[in-house]
């Protein structure tokens, strides 16, 4: 159903309906376009956030990793730093106790400062937790290093009495003290770490779920513009299928329409020929018979009455040769009476007579039963070409030949004139010429080159050896 | 004196009237019979046996072309006069391969009736002058363009002789019998006439010889 009005559609357009589909067609052509590079733009789109976000994502981790690492060393700076100070104090006072001079004697003031560079490299973030805890460790430190300051103030009994004590009730609880501090923070890196790493999580699965969304919305988008492109460009399909089916039977009736004009062209000439030959032609004929009788009938003295018939005579003459030639031009009865061949001998010498062109024809196994439609369409054709050669080329030769070959026949004209170029001067003359021949199945050749002279070839199958 | 009878052709009444009264005007000259058709015509020869039978070229049913072929087939001593409405070599040539003797062109039918049936009657051909005059420029033109000799020169004196008589429709024993010579040599004449002239048969020989004037 849908078909059929299509049909009906595409047969009976408007003119303006041409440029009205036109602008729709455009109209159309936009809204793709514009489809497209949505889809386009969503795509990339997709794809430069999800790579931006995964990126972003991998560099908060390093960072954070980054953190905890440097965190985590400078710690253990700190945490070795006292230790070595601790140890140190502690062996120095052991030592003290002994012997006076022993290998390396403590400098509290390098270890101090040791300690005090390793705290304050600790990184100072904004963590006030963290920062307290530093703050703490600098206490036990100062705690530390003003008991030592202490220390020196003792005699030797003093040391040997009171150094067991220092150790048992100073540098132990401050070491324990301090070690615990940096196990707070220590434990509260990882803490850290754990938090920033669950938050990382978090975000990666928005990320995630993000793509994840736009996937299906780009792949939605996708499906939908290619279910409606695809509909549009077999509905485009189907259409342009028709219109051609259509134009193909539009050319297969102007044909047949040409084929059938050429037909009943050829008749008409024939029948007016034959009015005007047999029915005009021979009544004036008889009247010249009448009007010679008449002048007979008058005495030879009569001037006057002479003169009238001799007038009357030569107007009727001219009218049998006027009548005559128009015959001759719309149908000559040499075709019908005489054959192909005499008749196209007839025109040649008409050419040769009329112009300076000198036509020669050359005939072989041509038979004098062809049928009317192949002897009308050769001496049609050739015609055609000797006037082409006489009047637009200017021929001084003019050779025709029919050649009568089982179950086919071939013309040939070619003349020695101007020529012309086949591709681009394509006459009224040729194009009839092409419709006669196409018409009986035949082939028509041109070959021309300008000042080459041309030549014309047709060949056209005998039905009458087909059929038999 | 016997009449010569004459059978008229022609598929126009008022032609065949205008004929009729023309002829009978002669004393010597009595139309045996008309006909409105080539196949009319043909029977009509074979029933009344006319001397000579007077023919338009177009007509239905039976072009005149092919009635005189078939008359003069079975008829060889009716003589048939062709009138026709063209001048042109083909159409001479093609009535003269079917054996007719005279050709008439209708425009001067009223001057040259009377002369061509006499003429075809006693043996002899006849064409309207306007005929050899056409045949004649075609051929010269030909000549003129193509740049060749006419052959009639290459042609004796004892050829020119009995081309002309031949073309006038005499058989080759009369040819023999005026000019004192055998049958035999009258035969090689003609044919060397033929090879000289490039031409293949009487049609053509009398075609010719109207081109060249040599008869009328």
């Amino acid at each position: 159903m849908p078909a059929s009005s299509q049909k009906n559609i595409s047969r009976t357009r408007a003119p303006g309906e041409d440029s009205q589909s036109e602008e729709h067609s455009r109209q159309l052509g936009r809204i793709l376009f514009a489809a497209f590079a949505g889809l386009l733009f969503l795509l990339i789109l997709g794809g430069l956030n999800a790579l931006l976000s995964v990126r972003k994502l991998s560099g908060i981790e390093q960072e954070v990793n980054r953190r905890f690492v440097t965190h985590s060393q400078a710690l253990s700076a700190i945490v070795i730093s006292v230790h070595v100070y601790d140890d140190q104090m502690e062996q120095s006072l052991l030592r003290g106790q002994k012997t006076a001079d022993s290998a390396k004697p403590f400098d509290p003031v390098t270890r101090s400062a040791e300690i005090h560079a390793a705290l304050l490299s600790y990184p100072s973030d904004e963590e006030p937790d963290e920062q307290l805890l530093v703050q703490e460790l600098l206490q036990v430190l100062t705690q530390q290093e003003n008991a030592f300051a202490a220390t020196s103030s003792w005699g030797p009994e003093d040391r040997d009495k009171r150094t067991h004590l220092f150790i048992g009730e100073q540098l132990i609880p401050q070491r324990m003290r301090f070690l615990q501090v940096s196990q707070e923070i220590s434990l509260l890196n990882r803490k850290k770490l754990g938090e920033e790493k669950t938050a990382l999580d978090v975000n990666f699965v928005n990320v995630q779920t993000r793509i994840q969304w736009m996937v299906i919305l780009t792949l939605t988008a996708g499906i939908l513009l290619s279910l409606v492109t695809g509909l549009y460009i077999l509905r485009l399909e189907r259409q342009g299928r028709l219109r051609y089916q259509a134009l193909l039977r539009g050319r297969e009736e102007l044909e047949g329409l040409s084929a059938r004009l050429l037909e009943v062209q050829e008749e008409e000439r024939h029948s007016i020929s034959r009015e005007l030959h047999d029915e005009v032609g021979q009544t004036l004929g008889a009247l010249l018979v009448d009007v010679g009788q008449l002048s007979k009938l008058v005495p030879p003295g009569d001037r006057a009455i002479h003169g009238q018939i001799d007038s009357i005579k030569s107007v009727a003459e001219r009218a049998v040769k006027s009548i005559r030639d128009m015959a001759l031009l719309l149908r000559p009865p040499m075709l019908d009476d005489l054959g192909l061949v005499p008749a196209l001998e007839w025109q040649a010498r008409e050419v040769s007579r009329r112009s300076e062109t000198e036509v020669e024809i050359v005939s072989e196994n041509v038979s004098e039963k062809l049928s009317d439609e192949i002897k009308v369409c050769i001496y049609r054709l050739v015609q055609e070409a000797l006037n082409n050669a006489s009047t637009h080329a200017a021929a001084k030769n003019v050779k025709v030949s029919v050649i009568q070959a089982a179950g086919e026949i071939s013309v040939e004209v070619s003349d020695d004139g101007r020529g012309f170029e086949p591709e681009r001067q394509r006459g009224m003359g040729i194009l009839g010429m092409e419709e006669r021949v196409k018409r009986l199945g035949g082939t028509l050749a041109l070959q021309s080159t300008p000042g080459k002279g041309a030549t014309v070839k047709a060949e056209l199958p005998l039905p009458s050896a087909k059929s038999l | 004196m016997k009449k010569i009878r004459i059978l008229l052709a022609d598929d126009h009444q008022l032609m065949r009237k205008g004929l009729r009264l023309m002829l009978e005007q002669q004393p010597d000259l009595a139309v045996a019979g008309e006909a409105g058709d080539g196949r009319e015509a043909v029977a009509l020869a074979k029933s009344l046996k006319p001397d000579v039978v007077v023919m338009d070229i177009g007509m239905p049913n039976l072009n005149g072309i092919e009635a005189a072929q078939q008359i003069t087939q079975s008829h060889p001593e009716i003589a048939v006069v062709m009138l026709s409405m063209h001048s042109d070599e083909s159409y001479v040539l093609r009535v003269l391969k079917a054996g007719a003797k005279g050709y008439l062109l209708k425009d001067s039918a009223e001057a040259d009736l009377i002369k061509a049936v006499h003429a075809v009657a006693g043996g002899k051909s006849f064409f309207s002058p306007a005929i050899s005059k056409i045949l004649l420029d075609d051929y010269v033109r030909k000549l003129k363009r193509s740049g060749s000799e006419d052959a009639y020169d290459l042609l004796t004196p004892r050829e020119r002789e009995i081309l002309q008589l031949i073309a006038e429709g005499k058989s080759n024993k009369d040819v023999a019998n005026l000019l004192n010579l055998s049958v035999y040599t009258v035969e090689t004449h003609r044919s060397n006439i033929m090879e000289k002239l490039h031409l293949r048969g009487v049609p053509e020989l009398i075609l010719y010889a109207v081109r060249k004037g040599i008869i009328s």
